[in-house]
């Protein structure tokens, strides 16, 4: 599948600009990007559920993304898809399979989305994660050569979510071309062999995820301090060489550094003794955080500039601090 | 198709709320309006008060069944974004309205035999066999072209905006068109208009086969006309709706 200078535009907003981009058969790829990145679009514009702009083309299989769909090459969870209401879960897997030019076996379908226990449960009871899988069973209900899924994990739980990706690992050691947009980067850096970062509309990145990781260049310093560095102290740290980040809080210091060398040898010069010192790669979250980061920085007057405090990173979804 | 069709119709069956209303309820409505006077001629017309609201009826019930069923489902599944999951299938665009066309006029079958019923075991209508078939086949075919009005209906209109909506068609539809008083006693003006509405055409389908006449062509005529114009509206306006949501 192949997107050649695909660009999308809404009014007077760009959502994607320029986009090519060629996805080989057999590959697990990970669309990655904050809210308003384009990932959305992206998709949508693979599944011929929107034409890209004049100029631009996005072809599936050698034809259409609608062909492709209509031949059923391609199988989908998306967002913003809804189930049909009142009916059962296995009569609306039925349907599914019924649909797919080469459909297979409801039951089976039913149990590798680990729906054979509420087969007969209504589809508008279902709870969130439960709706989800039946979204899965969906896509997966014929042999279809490509998975889309937009934010497939959305509202499950960690046990389900595991259950989820084993099972999607099936799928694309079944031969199958694999592409999903996330917001949890672990999952990106585990189950993906390849990974697209968007920002704005644009890519910025395409790699593994271990060069994804060697592109944001940064390394991780952190330490703990005797006592909270007082004012003139707090200079000083933030003054170390090769810096693009510090982050206090109380006596212990977190910096990305981009010669991490030069950084701790000059602060063990301003003669202090840091206690549990860590210097590591970045994982892959927070490359992604860098690079976004240094996108913005070139990009606009509204971008923030680096090297300033922000909150710890947690396992909070990307786009939260994407966007800070 | 067949499947979507068959899940369509099961599914219809299991709203039990909508059971009652398309299909107990013409039959009821009729035995309240006709069922004290069926003998009695309306003033202005050549039909007695049985045989006028035994098509009246059918073609209400057929109208409630296809028009405010269809119009509400399709308007809740893009909401919820069903319509968008199966544009994901290998289902192609014109599916989706056929089989809710198909579904609907399957579901406004009952209620036309639950009248024709009514009319020859309560009401004492007689009639020749073939009038009966004639009747129940004109009342069913007709109804295609209001349940193409509910697709596009509920393509038109979202949210909370679609049930005033094809409230306000329907109503328009079953006064102007005589459903539920004879035209005759309403204006002029009014009667004028009813004259080109599609249920005018639609009750004197089954009204000339009570006299033992074939339907007349120029009715025939104006239902074609409003089919193609609903389905080609709704066949647009699913267009409009994939390519915009």
């Amino acid at each position: 599948m192949e997107f050649t200078d695909a660009s999308k535009t809404y009014g007077s907003v760009r959502a994607l600009s320029g986009l090519s981009v060629r996805l080989e058969a057999g590959e697990t790829v990970a669309l990655l990007g904050p809210n308003g990145a384009g990932k959305s679009t992206t998709l949508d514009l693979l599944l011929g559920l929107r034409t890209p702009d004049p100029g631009g083309t996005v072809r599936l299989f050698g034809t259409t993304p609608r062909q492709a769909v209509t031949d059923g090459r391609v199988g989908a969870v998306l967002q913003s898809g809804g189930l049909m209401e009142g009916v059962r879960v296995r009569e609306l897997v039925a349907l599914g399979c019924s649909l797919h030019p080469r459909g297979y076996p409801p039951e089976q379908v039913l149990a590798t989305a680990g729906l054979t226990e509420i087969a007969d449960r209504r589809v508008d009871k279902l709870s969130g994660g439960q709706a989800q899988r039946v979204r899965f069973a969906l896509a997966t209900a014929g042999a279809s050569d490509l998975l889309v899924l937009d934010e497939p994990t959305t509202g499950m739980d960690v046990a389900s979510r595991q259950t989820f990706w084993a099972a999607m690992r099936d799928q694309a050691a079944a031969g199958r071309t694999v592409l999903f947009a996330t917001h949890y980067l672990e999952e990106a850096d585990e189950v993906a062999d390849r990974v697209l970062v968007l920002h704005r509309g644009q890519l910025l990145a395409d790699g593994s995820a271990a060069e994804i990781k060697a592109m944001a260049g940064a390394r991780r310093i952190a330490f703990t301090l005797d006592a909270v560095p007082d004012g003139r102290l707090e200079t000083a740290l933030r003054g170390l060489p090769g810096l693009t980040r510090v982050q206090l809080a109380g006596s212990s210091v977190r910096m990305r550094s981009e010669d991490p060398d030069a950084t701790v040898h000059a602060l063990y010069g301003l003669g202090l003794y840091p206690r549990d010192l860590e210097v590591a790669g970045l994982g892959l979250e927070q490359a992604f955080l860098t690079l976004t980061d240094r996108a913005e920085a070139q990009d606009g007057p509204d971008a923030a500039p680096s090297g300033h405090a922000r909150p710890a990173p947690s396992a909070r979804p990307a786009h939260e601090k994407a966007n800070v | 198709m067949k499947h979507l069709v068959k899940l369509e119709i099961l599914r219809a069956l299991r709203n039990k709320k909508f059971m009652f209303f398309s299909v107990i309820y013409p039959p009821l409505l009729y035995l309240l309006i006709a069922g004290r006077n069926a003998d009695a001629v309306l003033p202005g017309l050549d039909v007695s008060m049985s045989l006028y609201y035994m098509v009246a009826m059918a073609a209400f019930g057929a109208m409630t069944a296809v028009v405010l069923g269809n119009s509400e489902r399709i308007a809740k599944e893009r909401e919820l974004g069903w319509v968008r999951q199966l544009r994901l299938t290998a289902l192609p665009g014109r599916g989706y309205v056929g089989a809710k066309v198909a579904s609907a006029a399957t579901l406004s079958l009952p209620s036309i035999v639950l009248v024709l019923l009514t009319g020859a075991g309560v009401m004492g209508v007689r009639l020749d066999a073939w009038q009966w078939v004639a009747l129940a086949l004109c009342s069913w075919a007709g109804s295609f072209v209001f349940a193409a009005l509910g697709v596009a209906i509920g393509y038109l209109a979202t949210g909370d905006a679609v049930r005033p909506i094809a409230m306000l068609v329907y109503f328009a539809l079953a006064f102007g068109g005589g459903l539920l008083m004879p035209s005759v006693v309403m204006p002029d003006w009014v009667q004028h208009i009813g004259d080109w509405l599609p249920t005018h055409a639609y009750t004197a389908l089954g009204r000339a086969v009570e006299r033992g006449q074939a339907p007349h062509a120029g009715d025939v005529g104006l239902l074609a006309g409003y089919l193609v114009l609903f389905a080609g509206a709704a066949a647009w306006l699913y267009r409009k709706d994939t390519r915009t949501t």
